[in-house]
C-alpha cells in the first residue's frame, strides 16, 4: 500500500513544502528512507517504531520505503517523525480502508517520543510561513502551539500520535493553536541610562549611534562602564515593527531558541564571549545554523574585549557588516541568514588597560599599544563610524554627578531623528545615515561655509586621515538630524570630530607635527 | 703614506662595522698606525702586541671588519640620500671633532646648518610638565636661531623635536640605531619631517644596525658633543638624560637643568644637577646666556617674560567657552579628559566638544590618550 502526506522543511530561514511518501511492500522486513535525509531523519525509524507500537498500533513487519520529495534537497530535523508515522499507519490501513481526505490536505510537523507523545521542534514559525498563501491547515506539537499561532496560519495542536490518528479517523477533535499573551522574556531587566553616572560623551555617542544606525566602538579602561552602557543601549532603539519582529522570531525559531512560543518584540541583544569560534559567530556547521550575528538581526551585537576575538572571527564580520546577511555555503546547499545588526564593540585602550587613566600608570610601550589596536583590522574599523573614549569616574566626582537622562527621553529624540531619515531615504538604497555612500553622501551632507575648514584643520592638526572624513560627515548628518536641523552646521562637524578618537595620532603631537 | 683619501674613508667605514662598547681605543690605534687603512693591513697579533689590545679583541676586530662590505654600504647610503662623513671630510661638525672620542663615521640625512646648537634631553616617561617645558624651550630656542639637538626617543626628546619643527627652526636628532632602522618606529614620520624642514638626522651606526641597548648611552656623547649646552628637562637617577649631561661636563660644555616639582620622581635628576651647580633653565634666554660669546652673533632670543604661558593675544582670541575650558585644564596638573571637563563646567557635550576642538587646533592644549593638558 502507498500513502502520501505533506510536511515542511527548512532551508536557511525559509520553509518549503515536502511530500512524504510511504510504501509498504511484501518482503523481508526493512526500512529505508530516501530523499537526502540527514542523520536525525534516518533515526526517525527507531522513534517511529516505538511510538507506533506504544500508541496501540501494530508496526508492520514488511518492507517499508519512505521517500521525501523533492528528493534533491537535503532534509534535516526531527519533525519528520510525525508524517512518517502517519504514513506508515495509513499505508498499513490502520486509519481506515481508504486514507482519510484530511491526510493529503494537511501539513504535519512533529517529533515523536518513544511513548507516542509529540515533542516540540525548532523552526515551526518559518516552516508554517511557507503556507501563507495556501490556506491549508497544519498540525503541530502542543509545545509549538503558541509559536504556530504567531504565523497566522490555521493550525491544530496535538499532544500525541494517538490524538492525531483519532482526529484523522474522525474519532476526536484537535485544539486550534492559540496565541499566548505577549509577556516580555524572562531575565534581568536591561536597566536604564539614568543609572549610568558620568560618561557624557559615551552616552551622547550611543544616542547618535542609535539615531543613525552607526556602529560604535567604546574604548576605555576596565571598570569604566563599557558593558553597563552597552547593555542599556537597546532601550534607545525604536521597537521593532511586525515584519522585523517576525524576521527575528524566525531566526530564533530556526535556532531552537523560539520555544518560549511568542513573537520576539524587543530588539535582540547578543553578547557572545570573545572565545567564540568564527562559525558560531557568523553561522555555519555541517547542517547550517544561524550564528550570533543573525541572532542579533534587527538588534544589537555587543562584542566586549573586541581585539581578543580571534582574527578569523573579526574578519568574518566583514560580510554581515557590508551585506547585512551571512551566506553559508556547503557542498549540497547554500543558505543565507539575514544579519542586520548594530555593532557595539568595546576594547581597552592598550593591553594593560590603563592608557590615559586619570590615576594609574600604563605599563605599555607605544609599540605594544599599536600592535594591540592593529588586531582590529582596518576594513573592520572602517565599518565602525563612532569611536569614543570612556574613563572611570573618580570617586570624588561620584556624588557630585547628577543622574543622567532616562532612556525614554533619549529614545524620543532618537525616534525623531529616525523619522527624518525615513523621509530622506524614501525609496533610496540607504535606510539610515550610516549607510550613505557616494552620491547620496554628497547630496545629503553638503557642508556650509566655514565647516570644511574644520575638516581641513582636523586633518592637518589632529592627524586625521582622509578616510575618516566620510565618517565625520555621516556622524555630522545624524547630529543635525537629532537637532532637527535641515542643513549640517559647523558645530555639528566639530562635535563629530570628537567621536573619532582612534583616528588621532597615538603619538602625542605638538602643533600638528 | 701612499693611501688615497678615498681608500682611507672606505677603511674607516669598514672599521666602523666593528661592534664595540666604546670606540676611543680604535681612534688611538688609527693614530698609532697613521690611518685606518694602515691599521686594517696589520695582522691581529701585531695589533695586539703593539697596540696594547687583548689578542682575542684583535682577532674579533680582524674578523668583523673583514666581513664588512664598505663599498656596498656607501652605495646603499648614496641611494638612500644619506651622506657618510668621517673627521677627514668637510661638513663633519667642528664641535663634534673637538670631543674626546668623535664618531669614526657619521651617517647623515639632511644637513648641519652653521648655527649654534643646544641639546634638550630628558626621560622617556615624562610628565605633562616635562613635555610642555621641553616643547616650550625647544620652540623658543628654534625661534631664536639655535639648533635643538636631541635623540628622537619617546617623551622629552620627541616633544623637543616636534616643537622645534613647529617653530620652523633647526633640529638635529642623533640616533642609537642605523638610519634605515629609525627607532622608536612611531617617530619615523617625525624623522622625515625634521629632514624636510632642513634639520638633520644622524647616526654613527651602520645603516642597518638595529636598536641595541648598549648603543644608546654611547650616542648620547654625540648629542652633547654637537651642542654648546645641554639642558636636562626631566629624569630619574637612572635616566639616560643624566648620562648625556655627564658627557657634556666631560666635554667641557655647559649643563643646565629645568627645576622640577620636588615631589615628582622625574625631577630628581635635574634638581640634583642644580644642587651641584648647574644653571637652572627657565627659558631660552637662560640657555643662550651660557653660550660662549663668539656664538651669540645673529641669535634672536625672545624676551624672558613673554615666555611663560601662552601669549596674551592667543588667549584673547579664544571664544569665552574655550577660555573657560582652558582655565579648567590649566588648573589641573594631571590634565583632564573630555568627560571631566564636561562635568566640571556642567556643560552639554556639544559645548565641551566645540571648546576642546578650538583649544586643540590652536595648540593651546595637547591631547594624549584622551587627556588634555596645557601646552605651555
Amino acid at each position: 500500500m502507498l500513502s502520501k502526506l505533506r510536511t515542511l522543511c527548512l532551508k536557511g530561514i525559509d520553509g518549503f513544502q515536502v511530500n512524504a511518501e510511504v510504501y509498504i511492500a511484501a518482503g523481508l522486513p526493512a526500512y529505508v528512507v530516501v530523499g537526502l535525509p540527514d542523520a536525525a531523519v534516518k533515526e526517525a525509524k527507531d522513534r517511529v517504531v516505538a511510538a507506533v507500537r506504544n500508541s496501540g498500533f501494530d508496526f508492520p513487519s514488511k518492507r517499508i520505503t519512505v521517500n521525501l520529495a523533492p528528493a534533491e534537497i537535503k532534509k534535516a530535523g526531527t519533525h519528520f517523525d510525525l508524517p512518517i508515522a502517519l504514513g506508515v499507519l495509513a499505508a498499513s490501513g490502520k486509519l481506515g480502508k481508504k486514507p482519510p481526505a484530511a491526510l493529503e490536505d494537511t501539513f504535519f510537523i512533529g517529533e515523536l517520543a518513544l511513548d507516542g507523545a509529540l515533542r516540540p521542534v525548532a523552526g515551526v514559525l518559518p516552516m508554517l510561513l511557507a503556507l501563507k498563501e495556501l490556506g491549508k491547515t497544519a498540525v503541530v506539537p502542543a509545545g509549538n502551539s503558541a509559536e504556530a499561532a504567531v504565523s497566522g496560519i490555521k493550525c491544530l495542536s496535538a499532544a500525541s500520535l494517538k490524538e492525531v490518528a483519532d482526529w484523522l479517523t474522525g474519532a476526536a477533535e484537535l485544539k486550534p493553536c492559540a496565541a499566548q499573551e505577549n509577556k516580555p522574556a524572562a531575565g534581568a531587566p536591561a536597566g536604564d541610562f539614568s543609572e549610568v553616572k558620568g560618561q557624557p560623551f559615551a552616552k551622547r555617542a550611543l544616542e547618535i549611534a542609535a539615531a543613525g544606525f552607526h556602529n560604535i566602538i567604546l574604548v576605555g579602561p576596565p571598570g569604566a562602564g563599557k558593558s553597563m552602557l552597552a547593555r542599556r543601549f537597546g532601550a534607545l532603539l525604536p521597537s521593532m515593527n511586525f515584519d522585523e519582529a517576525l524576521e527575528t522570531t524566525k531566526l530564533y525559531s530556526v535556532s531552537g531558541l523560539g520555544l518560549a512560543g511568542r513573537l520576539v518584540r524587543e530588539r535582540p541583544f547578543r553578547e557572545p564571549h570573545h572565545t567564540i569560534s568564527d562559525a558560531a559567530l557568523i553561522g555555519g556547521g555541517a547542517s547550517p545554523r544561524p550564528g550570533e550575528v543573525s541572532l542579533a538581526h534587527n538588534g544589537v551585537l555587543f562584542l566586549d574585549e573586541f581585539p581578543e576575538f580571534s582574527r578569523p572571527a573579526i574578519e568574518a564580520l566583514r560580510e554581515p557588516l557590508e551585506a547585512w546577511k551571512v551566506t553559508v555555503s556547503r557542498v549540497k546547499e547554500s543558505v543565507a541568514y539575514p544579519a542586520r545588526f548594530l555593532l557595539v564593540a568595546a576594547m581597552n585602550p592598550c593591553p594593560c588597560g590603563y592608557l590615559g587613566h586619570p590615576t594609574r600608570d600604563c605599563a605599555c610601550t607605544p609599540l605594544q599599544v599599536h600592535k594591540y589596536r592593529a588586531k582590529v583590522s582596518g576594513p573592520i574599523l572602517d565599518r565602525i563610524d563612532l569611536q569614543v573614549q570612556l574613563s572611570p569616574v573618580k570617586y570624588a566626582d561620584w556624588e557630585a554627578i547628577p543622574r543622567g537622562e532616562p532612556s525614554a527621553v533619549i529614545a524620543a529624540r532618537v525616534m525623531k531623528a529616525i523619522e527624518i531619515q525615513r523621509a530622506r531615504f524614501k525609496g533610496g538604497h540607504a535606510r539610515a545615515n550610516a549607510f550613505m555612500a557616494g552620491a547620496e553622501l554628497r547630496r545629503h551632507c553638503a557642508l556650509p561655509e566655514g565647516a570644511s575648514s574644520v575638516l581641513e584643520t582636523a586633518m592637518n592638526k589632529l592627524g586625521f586621515s582622509a578616510r575618516s572624513l566620510d565618517k565625520i560627515l555621516k556622524i555630522s548628518r545624524t547630529i543635525a538630524d537629532l537637532e532637527g536641523a535641515a542643513a549640517i552646521k559647523r558645530e555639528h562637524v566639530i562635535e563629530a570630530v570628537q567621536y573619532r578618537m582612534l583616528d588621532k595620532s597615538s603619538v602625542p603631537t605638538f602643533g600638528g607635527i | 703614506m701612499g693611501v688615497s683619501a678615498e681608500a682611507e674613508k672606505l677603511a674607516r667605514v669598514r672599521l666602523n662595522f666593528f661592534a664595540c662598547y666604546k670606540s676611543d681605543w680604535l681612534l688611538r690605534l688609527i693614530d698609532l698606525y697613521g690611518g685606518a687603512a694602515e691599521l686594517l693591513k696589520r695582522p691581529p697579533a701585531e695589533i695586539a702586541a703593539e697596540g696594547g689590545v687583548m689578542p682575542e679583541t684583535a682577532e674579533r676586530l680582524a674578523a668583523q671588519t673583514g666581513a664588512a662590505d664598505p663599498e656596498k654600504e656607501l652605495l646603499a647610503a648614496e641611494k638612500a640620500g644619506v651622506a657618510v662623513l668621517t673627521v677627514l671630510d668637510e661638513g663633519y661638525p667642528e664641535l663634534l671633532k673637538k670631543i674626546y672620542d668623535p664618531p669614526l663615521v657619521i651617517y647623515l640625512r639632511g644637513e648641519f646648518k652653521p648655527v649654534p646648537a643646544a641639546a634638550i634631553v630628558g626621560t622617556r616617561k615624562a610628565t605633562p610638565y616635562g613635555l610642555r617645558t621641553a616643547g616650550r624651550l625647544a620652540g623658543e630656542l628654534a625661534a631664536a636661531g639655535v639648533a635643538v639637538v636631541s635623540g628622537l626617543a619617546r617623551g622629552v626628546d620627541t616633544a623637543a623635536h616636534q616643537a622645534a619643527v613647529a617653530a620652523g627652526g633647526e633640529t638635529w636628532a642623533a640616533l642609537g640605531a642605523g638610519l634605515n632602522v629609525i627607532y622608536p618606529p612611531e617617530n619615523r614620520k617625525l624623522a622625515d619631517k625634521i629632514v624636510e624642514k632642513g634639520g638633520a638626522v644622524l647616526s654613527e651606526f651602520p645603516l642597518d644596525q638595529g636598536p641595541l641597548p648598549q648603543n644608546f648611552p654611547r650616542r648620547n656623547r654625540i648629542i652633547s658633543g654637537l651642542s654648546l649646552a645641554t639642558v636636562v628637562v626631566e629624569g630619574g637617577f637612572q635616566s639616560g638624560a643624566l648620562i648625556t649631561a655627564r658627557f657634556a661636563l666631560d666635554q667641557g660644555r655647559e649643563v643646565l637643568a629645568v627645576p622640577g616639582p620636588v615631589d615628582s620622581p622625574m625631577s630628581r635628576g635635574p634638581n640634583y644637577f642644580i644642587k651641584n651647580g648647574a644653571y637652572p633653565a627657565e627659558n631660552a634666554e637662560d640657555i643662550i646666556a651660557c653660550f660662549p660669546s663668539e656664538y651669540l652673533f645673529g641669535l634672536r632670543p625672545a624676551k624672558a617674560e613673554a615666555a611663560i604661558g601662552p601669549s596674551e593675544a592667543a588667549l584673547r582670541n579664544l571664544s569665552p567657552d574655550a577660555l573657560e575650558a582652558y582655565k579648567a585644564i590649566a588648573g589641573d596638573e594631571g590634565g583632564l579628559n573630555a568627560d571631566e571637563i564636561t562635568a566640571r563646567l556642567a556643560w552639554q557635550v556639544q559645548r565641551a566638544a566645540a571648546a576642546l576642538f578650538e583649544l586643540e587646533t590652536t595648540s593651546l592644549v595637547l591631547s594624549r590618550n584622551g587627556r588634555y593638558n596645557k601646552a605651555y
